[in-house]
């Protein structure tokens, strides 16, 4: 992965020696396309052979909704590349990598994923704004400086997180410790002594992997689709449960909008 | 505790009872084990009088306290990490690069004029980091934050370094710097090779480099 030093020179690629599922370099994945492929808007940048890029939705690529992706809302984002060749992927010079899922899942944030296998299923992740791979096959994610693989227990600042695999339980977790006592309450009423910034982590335990960016430099969260208006589904359009009353929403002044787009990109709006 | 480098962008750090880490606050990416992060009033060590001394010379930077049993790892804005370990020098780094430091390490603040007097309080100037700097000294490990990668060059009397200021990151040792202007006719009429100002960096020591010229 790393650039040999001293360099040696450019490397000169042709459809004979790209790699074939492999990176060409830490920015860019060379898929040999042979049949079809998914990958998000605007991710690739060239290709070799005989590709045609499409929209999901368009004639008789409808029916793929029901087998690949099943958030219908969300599909928009999404383009198929069908025929033979070679296709790279990069994202704004963030490192990519690829994943082999066997029989397995993987849930990963919305925005770093690039493309997948029509092998893999997509569907949303019941954590809003990630998406889950569920299935066989390869698929591609962006990240932000190389992925490191943690096992759990482990701790993670929330904007450090790429995604997981197999981990049954990403829980909030709050340092209590820190908002409690005379100091804390005076820091929470006052901000005098500001936030260290780690008061809030999420928490992974179980068996599984754990991956994170190297970095706490998002990138541009991709809509995940609407879900379902129905009790029980977290970020649904259901009211709370339970006795205390919803944060009323509908009073005037600045408040409001920050609410509003916070509500937005739950939703995928 | 040696800091480990994960990869070009992280660095993870043990952390034992009885043991502090110093970071910026918000830098840290995950953990295993029981671990707290306390923001720190006084910006770092010292009592009171080193706080004020920081507060004045906007070497401020927010830190937090790292204690516990564990180990952490760091990383910030996408930057690039570089690992410093120190024994016995004494490393000379702008507040804002530090990314994380032993707390075994004694942390002060300088005045540049204290290094060259009026010259020295120009270089800060023109170098950017201003009147002060923040300087750390003992046994232990440090780790800054660059734009692009860093390298080292090493300074010896022989052989001085001349570095862009824009990319200067940090220096150890016994150096003195100063800035070396080349200013001539063609810089005034915008013709000039946009190399006007170096720093000159002459001694015994290392200068660490970041292979862009772009400020954090």
């Amino acid at each position: 992965m790393s650039t040999p030093y001293p360099p040696q020179g450019p490397v000169v690629h042709d459809p004979s020696t790209l790699p074939v599922d492999d990176n060409v370099n830490p920015y860019a994945f060379s898929v040999r396309l042979n049949g079809r492929w998914f990958l998000q808007k605007g991710k690739m940048v060239a290709y070799y052979g005989n590709i045609a890029f499409h929209p999901i939705g368009y004639g008789a690529l409808d029916s793929l909704i029901s087998t690949s992706f099943h958030s219908p809302t969300h599909a928009a984002d999404w383009v198929v590349a069908e025929g033979q060749g070679h296709m790279i992927l990069a994202d704004r010079a963030y490192d990519v990598n690829s994943y082999d899922l066997e029989e397995g899942n993987l849930t990963v944030r919305s925005g770093n994923l690039l493309a997948f296998a029509p092998s893999l299923a997509l569907k949303q992740s019941i954590i809003p704004g990630f998406l889950t791979l569920i299935g066989t096959g390869k698929f591609v994610a962006a990240s932000n400086g190389p992925v490191h693989f943690v096992e759990p227990p482990v701790r993670v600042d929330p904007q450090a997180l790429v995604g997981w695999a197999d981990c049954p339980s990403p829980c909030h977790h709050y340092d209590h410790s820190y908002m409690r006592g005379v100091l804390g309450g005076l820091r929470r009423l006052t901000g005098i002594g500001g936030a260290s910034g780690e008061e809030h982590q999420f928490e992974f335990v179980g068996a599984g992997q754990v991956l994170l960016q190297s970095t706490e430099v998002l990138m541009a969260e991709r809509a995940t689709g609407m879900v379902a208006d129905e009790p029980g589904i977290p970020g649904g359009g259901m009211p709370r449960q339970g006795g205390s009353p919803q944060p009323q929403v509908n009073i005037p002044g600045l408040g409001n909008l920050g609410n509003l787009g916070n509500l937005g990109r739950q939703f995928g709006l | 505790m040696a800091f480990t480098q994960i990869n070009g962008k992280m660095i993870e750090a043990p952390i034992l009872p009885g043991q502090r880490l110093f970071s910026q606050r918000g830098a840290m990416l995950a953990y295993r084990g029981e671990v707290t992060f306390t923001p720190n009033l006084m910006g770092g060590q010292g009592g009171i009088g080193s706080m004020l001394g920081r507060r004045l010379a906007n070497e401020d930077t927010p830190l937090m306290t790292i204690e516990g049993n564990g180990t952490v790892m760091f990383g910030h804005g996408g930057h690039h990490t570089h690992l410093i370990s120190l024994s016995g020098e004494t490393l000379y780094v702008e507040a804002d690069r530090l990314l994380v430091f032993d707390g075994t390490l004694q942390q002060s603040t300088m005045f540049m004029g204290s290094q060259g007097g009026v010259r020295g309080i120009i270089r800060g100037q023109a170098t950017g980091q201003g009147l002060f700097t923040t300087t750390l000294t003992g046994h232990g490990s440090a780790a800054v934050l660059a734009h692009g990668g860093v390298f080292e060059l090493p300074i010896t009397p022989q052989h001085p370094v001349h570095v862009d200021p824009q990319a200067y990151v940090a220096h150890r040792g016994e150096v003195q710097s100063k800035v070396s202007a080349a200013i001539g006719w063609r810089d005034v009429i915008g013709r000039g090779s946009g190399e006007a100002f170096q720093l000159e960096l002459t001694g015994n020591g290392t200068v660490y480099v970041q292979a862009s010229e772009e400020k954090l």
